[in-house]
């Protein structure tokens, strides 16, 4: 029985119905199933899932929205069934903006939908984002993860800027980083200090959820 | 990194026949070998000849198609583009324009 | 101990493999770009031969005599006189300077000027200007010299242009009017593409370029196709070249179509099909570099997808080989080792008319 139910979660999922996915875990609960096994079986699966289908162009940023909307409403009843302590650990925060100067934010979107959609809260400050902007809403929003992209070689040096700032303020212990965009490398990452590199949106995800584990 | 490709596997330019096929590619969507025969053909060379600096050269040379090196009184520009549209009978639309203007 | 092989990584770090490991990542290559694409692996005796290119000995390489194909360009004449920004290396040189450099000292097969911001909408303010330049330089080039820039439909978008910012609505689960701005911005980018292309026929315009066209996603491809479509219409001797922005057409918003076709998720020997349609005449096949992957597992990738691209195609096929494409390193200085490795494997397995 479980596994129709889970099968039919990650399908929910997949295919962005969000009614569907909370009936499902809804159902999954009244059924017994452990809530951190609903989660991880039944609907962490179908986000997965999604993510490998944009990754290969299988599906698109609309359905990727719709999924992720789904993934939510699907989590928000099965967290609140875990009782208090036992909760899992907690959501990342996740402050991302594209690098002063630089105005593309077509992949820093796709990142976001990503990012929101595997359980994240994420504050997207848009584009041409000043460094001491990032630094400061980072500490408002109590981030775990400041995250920069930058399209260009000529905005790349803004990546290298925050993490000077955060060095000088004393705050490169309280937030990790990650940089990514289209030239952006690993090397640079590790030139200029970066704790994370993500090559694309899925790669972000990934990484992420590294650093946070080591937070 | 242009002048890496270009070593690497391009026909040359005007230094050889790469323009004349370049104009077969753009003005009648041929793919590579169509272009190059049909060029070859109007040239009469062989294909392969056609990235034969010491044969093409002279031919250019003769036909006023341009050459690489600048040669005095020789056709360059619009004028060496003139000969090509009609050596190829395809429409530059440059020398189009360059006819209208002169009223031909 | 066996002999190692010197390549590079999709960073254009140097690294030494064994033959092995160079075969084993063509073979990942070449099978991730076929399940992606439902098109077939390399052969083994193609595999082989991209393993011989790619452990060629010499610091360059280059196609067999004979096998030459025609390189056209993005704006390369522009990287003589511009900075960082450009790519370029700062030449004091003037546009018509660099444009007869192109042609006659490096003996390019086509050249071509461009705005130095290198989209079309920027040049809408300024097309007098431009299209004096282009005619003035079309007088004295011999070679095809074309007009090129990108489409880039974010221009379009607020704080830039009059549409609402569909990567702002999107996140926010405003699909609906994510969409609408796109295909707002679409509309918008169409009427500036066929406005530029128009002008400059006026002055004997010799071809004009679509680069990198769907780089803010499927309107930004729709917007391209639209107006290759219009421009042919009372312009059919105007040559058009239209590359594409990365091996599938992004879904950004993920429901438009051209001639009944969903534009979103094409991957090359789709895209090249929709753009024949279209009237394009040369179509350039775009594949992203993954940098942390090596330079065989990304050129075997490539390869496969311009092969597939190029056998589908009635119309020549140009594979980009910018900086971070088809399998050359993503980095400001390519090293000319990958660089012409790559392009001899995309002419002579790849079976590309050009580069």
């Amino acid at each position: 029985m479980s596994e129709a139910l889970f099968q039919a979660s990650v399908d929910a999922v997949v295919r962005g119905d969000a009614k569907k996915a909370e009936e499902l875990a809804r159902q999954g609960l009244a059924e017994g199933i452990e809530p951190l096994v609903l989660i991880n079986q039944a609907f962490v699966p179908g986000i997965n899932q999604v993510g490998e289908m944009f990754g290969a162009g299988k599906l698109f940023l609309p359905e990727l929205i719709m999924s992720a909307k789904a993934m939510q409403a699907a989590t928000d009843i099965i967290n609140a069934a875990i009782p208090e302590g036992n909760a899992q650990e907690g959501r990342g925060r996740f402050v991302i903006g594209t690098v002063e100067g630089d105005v593309h934010d077509i992949g820093k979107t796709i990142v976001v939908a990503l990012l929101k959609a595997n359980g994240f809260e994420v504050l997207d400050l848009g584009r041409d984002v000043p460094t001491d902007r990032l630094i400061e809403e980072a500490d408002k929003f109590n981030a775990h993860i400041i995250g920069t992209s930058a399209l260009l070689t000529t905005t790349m040096p803004a990546q290298q800027k925050l993490e000077e700032a955060l060095k000088k303020a004393g705050l490169k212990g309280r937030f990790k980083t990650m940089v990514g965009g289209a030239p952006v490398t690993e090397r640079w990452a590790k030139k200029i200090g970066a704790d994370g590199f993500a090559e694309d949106a899925g790669a972000a995800v990934v990484v992420a959820k590294q650093l946070l584990a080591t937070n | 990194m242009h002048t890496a490709h270009i070593m690497a596997s391009c026909m040359g330019g005007i230094r050889t026949a790469g323009d004349l096929v370049a104009w077969m590619q753009l003005t009648r969507r041929m793919k590579i070998h169509e272009a190059k025969r049909y060029v070859a053909e109007k040239l009469g060379v062989d294909v392969f000849e056609l990235t034969d600096e010491e044969i093409m050269r002279e031919i250019r040379k003769d036909l006023g198609l341009g050459t690489v090196t600048s040669i005095a009184g020789s056709p360059k520009g619009i004028r060496a583009k003139w000969r090509i549209a009609e050596l190829l009978g395809v429409p530059i639309r440059s020398v189009q324009l360059f006819r209208s203007q002169l009223g031909i | 101990m066996s002999q190692k092989i010197l390549t590079r990584m999709g960073d254009g770090e140097r690294l030494a493999m064994d033959a092995q490991e160079i075969r084993d990542d063509i073979r990942r290559g070449t099978a991730e770009a076929a399940r992606r694409a439902g098109v077939p692996e390399l052969t083994e005796a193609e595999q082989e031969e991209l393993f011989a290119i790619l452990a060629e000995p010499g610091r360059i390489v280059s196609v067999e005599p004979g096998r030459e194909v025609i390189v056209t360009d993005d704006g390369c004449s522009m990287s003589f006189y511009s900075g960082q920004d450009g790519g370029g290396v700062g030449a004091p040189l003037s546009r018509l300077q660099a444009v007869l450099t192109y042609e006659r000292a490096c003996g390019a097969d086509t050249t071509s000027m461009g705005h130095s911001d290198y989209s079309y909408k920027p040049v809408k303010p300024i097309i007098n200007f431009e299209a004096n330049d282009y005619y003035n330089i079309s007088q004295v080039t011999t070679a095809p010299f074309l007009y090129g820039a990108q489409p880039n439909m974010g221009l379009y978008f607020q704080p830039d242009g009059p549409c609402a910012n569909a990567a702002e609505l999107m996140p926010l689960g405003k699909i609906d009017e994510a969409r609408a701005a796109q295909e707002e911005a679409c509309e918008h980018l169409r009427r500036d593409l066929v406005f530029v292309g128009r002008r400059l026929a006026e002055v004997g315009l010799e071809g004009l370029n679509f680069d990198t066209c769907g780089s803010a996603g499927d309107a930004d491809y729709l917007a391209a196709l639209q107006a290759v479509e219009e421009l042919k219409k009372d312009l059919p001797d105007l040559p058009i070249i239209m590359g594409g922005a990365g091996e599938f057409v992004l879904g950004m918003h993920g429901g438009v179509e051209y001639q009944g076709r969903r534009l979103a998720g094409l991957y090359p020997h789709e895209q090249v099909k929709v753009a024949e349609a279209a009237g394009v005449d040369i179509y350039g096949v775009a594949v992203s570099t993954a940098t942390t992957e090596s330079v065989a597992w990304n050129l075997a990738r490539a390869v496969t997808f311009v092969k597939a691209a190029s056998e589908a195609s009635s119309i020549p096929v140009h594979a980009n080989v910018g900086m971070g494409v088809c399998g050359v390193p993503m980095m400001e200085q390519p090293p000319i080792d990958a660089v012409t490795r790559v392009s001899k494997a995309l002419v002579q397995i790849g079976k590309a008319d050009g580069l």
